[in-house]
Order: structure tokens, then C-alpha cells, then sequence
């Protein structure tokens, strides 16, 4: 158990015992804000609408929880008219990825030097359960999701890895909220990356979905490591190849690797900083 | 001689119109003419009909006359589809190139063909001076020196373009000398101070860097895409931040953002600019965020007709979206107002946290007046925001209850002050909050911090004499035309003209304008006559009101509001 932080104020999450997002907020605020040794009037966290965009009352820096979609905006105006800011967007994978996607390819390719955190739980949590575009199939019963999946889902890490391939830029992670110290470790590094940073955390939601799904992507998570073999599925056929994370012929391969089959932890493409 | 006098050009894109409506109009601002010039354009980018009006004045830019004193007509296929703008009278001075109209077009007894291409291709082997030969005629006709570069602003370009067709402004300057056309001769102007060029659209950039705004994202849209383009020449060089954003969603959440962080934040647009804008605007009113929004109105609904003018976003300015979010609407007549009220929206904004939407029309934002440019060195007042002091250290409350519910503004970055804002109902502290007597008590904050703003009465301009019991209520660039009608039909007397800037919320003076009255006409151009159901919302109008609501697509003319203001005059 992490000792209380500093960076926390007194609000009390409203999340359900067991949330991912305790995590999330456990890294920021024990590791993150410590390590890099910010005063919280240096941070601003913006957040979208949905559970873990709460986040930003739990956090003793300035907050902002804004629209459904729409964090990355508000971080990236709060960026560019105050560059003395470390700015932070955090949302849902509603947020980044359905309602508020449309501004993700704009955000890469401006390389405004802001961290974004999709707090990926595979589904809408706050709207109490109906798919996202990152939701699995899933069999009828194997899971209280409201609605049900009809289109097969994106990969938010291959999506965004490949909104840099034609300008190189910006920084692209995925973490695991059952990994708090190496979560840290990738936010701090995403946030001295400058350039837009996005890391996909891996997030179980413990209310609407089933509890062995979370369970199995914990156990398959793989991590990477510089110049050392990626681990692949067993269904590829492709020869593992020794990780480098500047290379983003290599990043759109490893990311093409379905995230159910091996969920790769770490970096997955360092690009140029603006 | 004569103090007034109205040109018209019309051709296809390409033809030089507008440069040839432009060079006249700087012409006569370096002499000391006053002028205002619309620009008519189609949907086309290239080829398509383009039409200038541009009115002279010897004493003051007002709008023009119905139809024209002069025209000059390159191309008869696009004057055809410009003819509702730029009628032809009877006593018109017509000049066309080229081939005689098609049946259809009646020609003045005054209509001369001259060979405007011919002489330009004769002379610089193209036809593209043309427009240039006919600035030498018009020139001459009017008596104007040619040497622009005199004090007047931004001459450059223009002088370059007239030294490189030197000969074909020659040429024109000998066209047609046995017609003296003496009385189409101008009276010297009333004073011969160098009058600025600029439209509505440059004065709101103008306006906004006076203020000190330090931030502009923005999504190109026709009206308004000139605002962005001048922002983005000036905040530039580090002076400021500026995007083109991805939308217009966009555009509003970046400058929520800058705002949070203590800049003077803006975007500009129109129509369907501003309904995607709305959600971000009811947060800027929630979470009271300072935020200025122009709005160069166009026809609507959908895409309607985006190169012409219309008065029909009204509606939406003052009540889009959803949850009662309480913002702060004004708008501009004129261009100097389009200048000062961009100053008075930001102090609006920033002194009491708040959205203020600017309403601009494209008529307003795209006419190019030349005026005195007094109002663009005069002083101006410049609010900030109002910011915590020293008592707050620890025990900032980011919404506090203070008796004028305007709570002190921190920004992100200040040391000491840090706090937690959120969109949902919040607490003085910024803490989301559930409770029904939070959410009452903070709709009272936000409503009752505006209401000083109904006194505001500089806001508000009254024309005519204060014992007139019937007037007129016009807003935006409507209400030139009006009070040109009400003195064109010497009906200064009897009628009095009450134009609003201020909008929202109601200004009291337009409050007592309206309750002095016995004979209302509220004149406005959209469909639905939204002035007059916003007025009526709001006022117990007289029995006795009428209005003149039409959809937009065409300036009001004299000849029509003369009908309801003489009925309202009897
Ligand atoms: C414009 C708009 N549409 C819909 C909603 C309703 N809404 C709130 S949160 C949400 C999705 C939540 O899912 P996600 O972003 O993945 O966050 P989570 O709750 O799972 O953390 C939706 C659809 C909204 N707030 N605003
Ligand atoms: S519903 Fe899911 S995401 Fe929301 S707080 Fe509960 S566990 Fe977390």
C-alpha cells in the first residue's frame, strides 16, 4: 500500500471498491508527482466524462473535468497559452476513442507537448455498461454488457501508432493498472517526452464485465524491453524481432498484435519530440 | 457636383471587381472620401458572378442608395445574376465591355460600350487589366488623383499593381473625352483627413488584439474566415497562441483552455459554426469560464446561402443549449462598433466569467467602409478579472458567494490557489455536488452576476427626438439601413430609432425606449421575427407593434422599409 500522498486532496473517490481507476490515481499522485517533483500548481489535469475522469478532485493540482470527449482540447489550449504547465488530459476509452476521436490524428500531428491517459476499461462504465469501440466480442452471457458488440473493436494503440506514421510524431504507450510502479514509470517518461504523449492503460471495470476478463489480459500482458525480443501470440507467424521503440515500421507490427493475445506493456513508439 | 454618388461593378471571378472597387475606394479614402462597399459573391470560387457597390461620401460612410449612379458591367451572363443588388436606374451611367446585352436588361439612355479588354489586350498583349482601363475612366469621371501612397495604410500592393499598368491606366484616363459627365463630379470631401479602409471582419481582429487577446482557434467558415487569418498574422510571432483547429468544437475547447490559464481567449464563426460550439459554451457558462464567440451571421438553416447576410442565429446566441447556461449576447452595426464592442466583450467576459457571444453579419463583416480611424487610437477601458489576493492562501474557494457573485479567478499555474473545477453542479469549493440546494443557489450566482449588465446604457443607442411616441427597435447592420430610411424619408421627427447593443440580457434602456412608446415597428431580417419574440419574451410592447421580419439573402432597401415606416410614421 502506497503511503498517502501529498497530491491528494481530501475528496473520497466515488469509484466502486476495486476500480482501476484507484490505480491510475495511486500512480500519479505516489509516484508520478513525487519523482518528477512538480508542485501541483504546476499541473493541470483535464479530464473527460465518465468514471475515471472524476480523477481530477482526487488530485492536489489544478483540475479541470470537462466534456465528454473534449480533455484533449482543453489541455492542449491550456498548453500552447501557458507552456510552463505540465498538462495531463485523462478520459475513457468513450472519450478518446468514440465521441471525442476525431481530434486524436489533429493532436499527433500538432505535437503539442501534453500526456493523454485513456483509462481503457473495454466499455462505458458511468452510462452503466454498453459497449465501446475498444469492447470485445463477447459471447451472450459471458458478461453484464448492456448492449451488445456488432462491430468487430479498434485498437486504440495500433490506431494511434499509425496517426504517426506520416509525421513521426508524438509518444505511444500501453500500461496496466495492475502494474502501479511501471504505470508510473510510463507516465513520467510520456510526460518528459516533449511531444504529445498517449498511453492506453489497460483497466479492469469490476462492475460491468466479467471478472476473468481482466484476470486473462493480466496474465497474458507481456513487457517490453529495449533491444530484447518482443514476446508474439502463439497464432503469429512472425519471427520475434528485438523491440526498438524509435522504429515505426517495428511499432505498427507490434501493435498489430491483437491486445487480447498479448497485451504488450511498455512503449511502443518514441517519435520525434516538437 | 454632388456629395454622394454610387458605383457598381460587376463581372465573373476574375475579372478584377473587387481590385477595382478596392483601388477607387482607397483612392477617394486618401483624398478624405468617406465610402462603404459591399461585396456580392456566389457560391463559386472561380467564374462565378462578383459584384462591388461602393457609395461615396463627401461627409459619412452610410449605406448606399437603391440603385446606381454608375455601373460598370465586364460580363452582362453574371450583372444577370447580380441585378437584385446592383438595379440599374434610369438616370444610371452604364460602361460594358464588350458585347451588348441579352434581352432581358433594359440599358439607360447613358450606356456606353467601351472596349475595356481590346485596350488591354492592345496594350499589355492580355485582357487582364481591363479592370484597370476602367479604373483610369472612373478616375478621370470623378476626378481623383492617382497617387495613393500618401498616408493611407497598407497602400503597397496597390501602388505596385498601378505602376505595372501604367499604360492601361493612361489609356482609360483618355477614354470617352467628349463626355464631361460633370455632374457625376464629387464635392470635395468634408475634411480631407486620409480615412481608413477595413471591414467589420478586420476591425473584430483589430478589436480583439487592442484588448489584449492573447489567443484565437478557429475553423475557416465564409463569413468569418477573415477574422482567423488576421489573428493568426498577428499572434503569430510569439505574441500569442493561435490554431486552425479541427472544428469548431475544437476551436471553443482550446480556448476554454487558454482561458483556464489566464488568456484572453476568442474564436470566431458562424451559423453552423456556432451550433457545434453550444455544448462548450453552456461549460464556459457552468464552469464560468471566461470566452469570446463572434458570430458573423449568414443565411441559414444548414448551409442556406453562406456568402450573404441574415439576422437568424439570434435564438440560438441567447438560448442554444441546454440547462439554462445564462451567457452574454451583444451585437455590432457598424464597423467602428465592430471594433469597440469586441473590446467591450472581452471586458464583459472577463470582468464577470462569462461567454459573451458578439453577433457580426456578413454584410457588416465583409463591407469595407472608409472612416475616420479616430476610433482605433482612442482610449479604451480594459478589464481583467478579477483575482484572488493574499487572504485566500489554503482556503481558496474557486466559486465563492461574494455579494456581486463575481468569485475571484485563479489561474492555473498560480502558486497557492490550486483548485478542482468541474462541469457537473459544483460547490463554492469546485467539488461536484448532488444537491438540489447547491444547484438553486449556484443558478442564482451565474443568472444574478449579469443582471448589472441591464445597466449598461452606453450600450444602447437612441436616435430622434425623446417625445416621438412611435419608434423603431433594429439591431445588427439592419439598422443602418433604417435610420438611412427614416432620413431619406424625413421622418426624423416623428419617428424615433432605438438600436440595441447589448441583446442579452435585456438593457433597461431599451426597456424605457419600448415602454415610452404608443407605435412599435421592430424590423429585423429573418424569417421567424426572433427580435420580436425575444422583446415580447421580456416587455409588455404596445398594443400597437408590428414588424418587419424577412429572410435574409438581399439587404433591406429603402423602398421597402418605407412602406412599414410610413404606415408606422401616420
Ligand atoms: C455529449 C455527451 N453524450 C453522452 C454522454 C453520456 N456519457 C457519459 S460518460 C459516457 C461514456 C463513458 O465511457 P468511457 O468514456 O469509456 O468512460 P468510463 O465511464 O468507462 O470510465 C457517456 C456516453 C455525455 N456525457 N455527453
Ligand atoms: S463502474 Fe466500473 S469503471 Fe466505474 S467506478 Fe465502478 S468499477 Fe470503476
Amino acid at each position: 500500500m502506497m503511503k498517502e500522498s501529498s497530491y491528494r486532496t481530501g475528496v473520497t473517490p466515488v469509484w466502486c471498491p476495486g476500480c482501476g481507476s484507484f490505480a491510475l490515481l495511486n500512480a500519479l499522485t505516489g509516484i508520478v508527482l513525487p519523482n518528477l517533483g512538480t508542485p501541483g500548481h504546476q499541473v493541470f489535469i483535464v479530464s473527460g466524462i465518465g468514471c475515471s475522469s472524476r480523477i481530477p478532485a482526487y488530485i492536489n493540482a489544478y483540475g479541470f473535468n470537462s466534456l465528454h470527449g473534449r480533455a484533449v482540447l482543453i489541455a492542449q489550449g491550456a498548453k500552447l497559452a501557458n507552456p510552463d504547465l505540465t498538462v495531463v488530459a485523462i478520459g475513457g476509452d468513450g472519450d478518446f476513442f468514440s465521441i471525442g476521436a476525431g481530434h486524436l490524428p489533429h493532436a499527433v500531428r500538432r505535437n503539442v507537448n501534453i500526456t493523454c491517459i485513456m483509462v481503457n476499461n473495454f466499455v462505458y462504465a458511468l452510462t452503466k455498461g454498453q459497449t465501446s469501440p475498444t469492447t470485445p466480442y463477447l459471447r451472450r452471457g459471458e458478461g453484464p454488457f448492456l448492449s451488445l458488440q456488432f462491430y468487430p473493436p479498434v485498437d486504440p494503440v495500433l490506431d494511434m501508432v499509425s496517426y504517426s506514421v506520416s509525421t513521426g510524431a508524438s509518444f505511444i504507450a500501453q500500461g496496466i493498472t495492475a502494474d502501479v510502479p511501471h504505470l508510473g514509470w510510463l507516465i513520467q517518461e510520456a510526460i518528459k517526452h516533449r511531444g504529445f504523449s498517449f498511453i492506453n492503460v489497460l483497466t479492469p471495470c469490476v462492475t460491468f464485465e466479467p471478472p476473468q476478463f481482466f484476470k486473462t489480459i493480466r496474465e497474458k500482458a507481456s513487457y517490453l524491453k529495449e533491444g530484447e525480443p518482443v514476446e508474439l501470440p502463439d497464432s503469429s507467424r512472425e519471427q520475434p524481432w528485438l523491440h526498438d521503440s524509435g522504429n515505426i515500421t517495428l511499432a505498427l507490427k507490434l501493435a498489430q498484435t491483437p491486445v487480447l493475445e498479448k497485451p504488450h506493456i511498455g512503449i511502443i513508439f518514441r517519435g520525434k519530440e516538437s | 457636383m454632388r456629395d454622394r454618388l454610387t458605383i457598381g461593378i460587376a463581372g465573373a471571378g476574375g475579372d478584377g471587381v473587387v481590385v477595382l472597387g478596392s483601388l477607387l475606394q482607397r483612392l477617394a479614402a486618401s483624398q478624405g472620401y468617406f465610402s462603404q462597399m459591399p461585396r456580392y459573391y456566389g457560391p463559386q470560387i472561380r467564374g462565378g458572378a462578383s459584384g462591388v457597390k461602393l457609395s461615396l461620401d463627401t461627409t459619412r460612410a452610410s449605406v448606399s442608395g437603391d440603385t446606381v449612379d454608375i455601373m460598370v458591367c465586364f460580363n452582362w451572363e453574371k450583372y444577370a445574376e447580380l441585378e437584385q443588388e446592383l438595379p440599374l436606374g434610369i438616370n444610371t451611367v452604364l460602361f460594358y465591355d464588350n458585347a451588348p446585352p441579352k434581352k432581358g436588361i433594359n440599358l439607360p439612355e447613358r450606356s456606353f460600350q467601351v472596349g475595356f479588354s481590346e485596350i488591354s489586350k492592345e496594350l499589355t498583349g492580355t485582357t487582364a487589366a481591363k479592370n484597370i482601363v476602367a479604373l483610369g475612366l472612373l478616375e478621370r469621371i470623378l476626378a481623383l488623383p492617382e497617387n495613393l501612397s500618401k498616408g493611407a495604410t497598407a497602400q503597397d500592393h496597390a501602388s505596385a499593381l498601378l505602376e505595372r499598368n501604367g499604360l492601361a491606366l493612361n489609356a482609360g484616363k483618355r477614354l470617352l473625352l467628349e463626355f464631361p459627365f460633370a455632374e457625376l463630379k464629387l464635392s470635395p470631401p468634408w475634411d480631407a483627413s486620409v480615412k481608413v479602409v477595413l471591414h467589420g471582419n478586420a476591425a473584430v481582429a483589430q478589436g480583439a488584439i487592442r484588448s489584449g487577446c492573447r489567443a484565437f482557434f478557429g475553423y475557416p467558415i465564409t463569413p468569418a474566415s477573415e477574422i482567423m487569418q488576421e489573428m493568426q498574422e498577428r499572434l503569430n510571432h510569439g505574441n500569442g497562441a493561435f490554431l486552425q483547429a479541427e472544428d469548431e468544437i475544437a476551436a471553443v475547447g482550446l480556448a476554454l483552455g487558454a482561458s483556464l490559464t489566464g488568456a484572453k481567449s476568442m474564436t470566431a464563426t458562424t451559423g453552423p459554426g456556432l451550433d457545434l460550439m453550444t455544448e462548450m459554451i453552456g461549460l464556459a457558462s457552468g464552469a464560468e469560464i471566461p470566452v469570446v464567440i463572434v458570430d458573423v451571421q449568414r443565411c441559414g438553416p444548414a448551409t442556406g446561402i453562406p456568402s450573404k447576410s441574415e439576422q437568424s442565429d439570434l435564438n440560438h446566441a441567447i438560448y442554444g443549449g441546454h440547462g439554462d447556461a445564462p451567457r452574454v449576447v451583444i451585437a455590432a452595426y457598424d464597423v467602428e462598433g465592430c471594433y469597440r464592442l469586441l473590446i467591450e466583450s472581452f471586458n464583459i467576459s472577463e470582468y464577470y466569467q462569462t461567454p459573451v457571444i458578439l453577433l457580426s453579419d456578413q454584410w457588416l463583416g465583409q463591407t469595407t467602409v472608409a472612416i475616420d480611424g479616430n476610433f482605433l487610437t482612442r482610449d479604451y477601458s480594459v478589464c481583467q478579472r478579477r483575482r484572488p489576493g493574499g487572504e485566500y492562501q489554503e482556503q481558496y474557494r474557486r466559486y465563492e458567494l461574494t455579494e456581486d457573485s463575481i468569485s475571484p479567478m485563479a489561474f492555473a499555474g498560480d502558486e497557492g490557489l490550486v483548485y478542482q473545477a468541474t462541469g457537473l453542479t459544483h460547490n463554492e469549493k469546485g467539488r461536484p455536488s448532488f444537491d438540489f440546494a447547491t444547484q438553486q443557489r449556484m443558478h442564482e450566482k451565474r443568472w444574478q452576476k449579469l443582471a448589472p449588465l441591464r445597466g449598461k446604457d452606453e450600450l444602447v443607442e437612441v436616435f430622434g427626438t425623446e417625445e416621438a411616441r412611435r419608434g423603431i427597435v433594429a439591431f445588427g447592420s439592419s439598422a443602418q439601413f433604417v435610420l438611412k430610411t427614416v432620413e431619406d424619408l424625413g421622418l426624423q421627427h416623428r419617428l424615433k430609432v432605438c438600436i440595441p447593443e447589448l441583446i442579452h440580457p435585456l438593457p433597461d434602456k431599451l426597456a424605457s425606449f419600448v415602454g415610452s412608446l404608443e407605435k412599435l415597428l421592430v424590423v429585423e431580417m429573418n424569417y421567424s421575427a426572433q427580435l420580436h419574440h425575444y422583446l415580447r419574451s421580456q416587455l409588455d410592447l404596445p398594443s400597437d407593434t408590428e414588424t418587419y421580419a424577412r429572410a435574409g439573402g438581399l439587404a433591406f432597401t429603402r423602398k421597402e422599409l418605407s412602406g412599414p415606416m410610413t404606415k408606422l410614421a401616420r
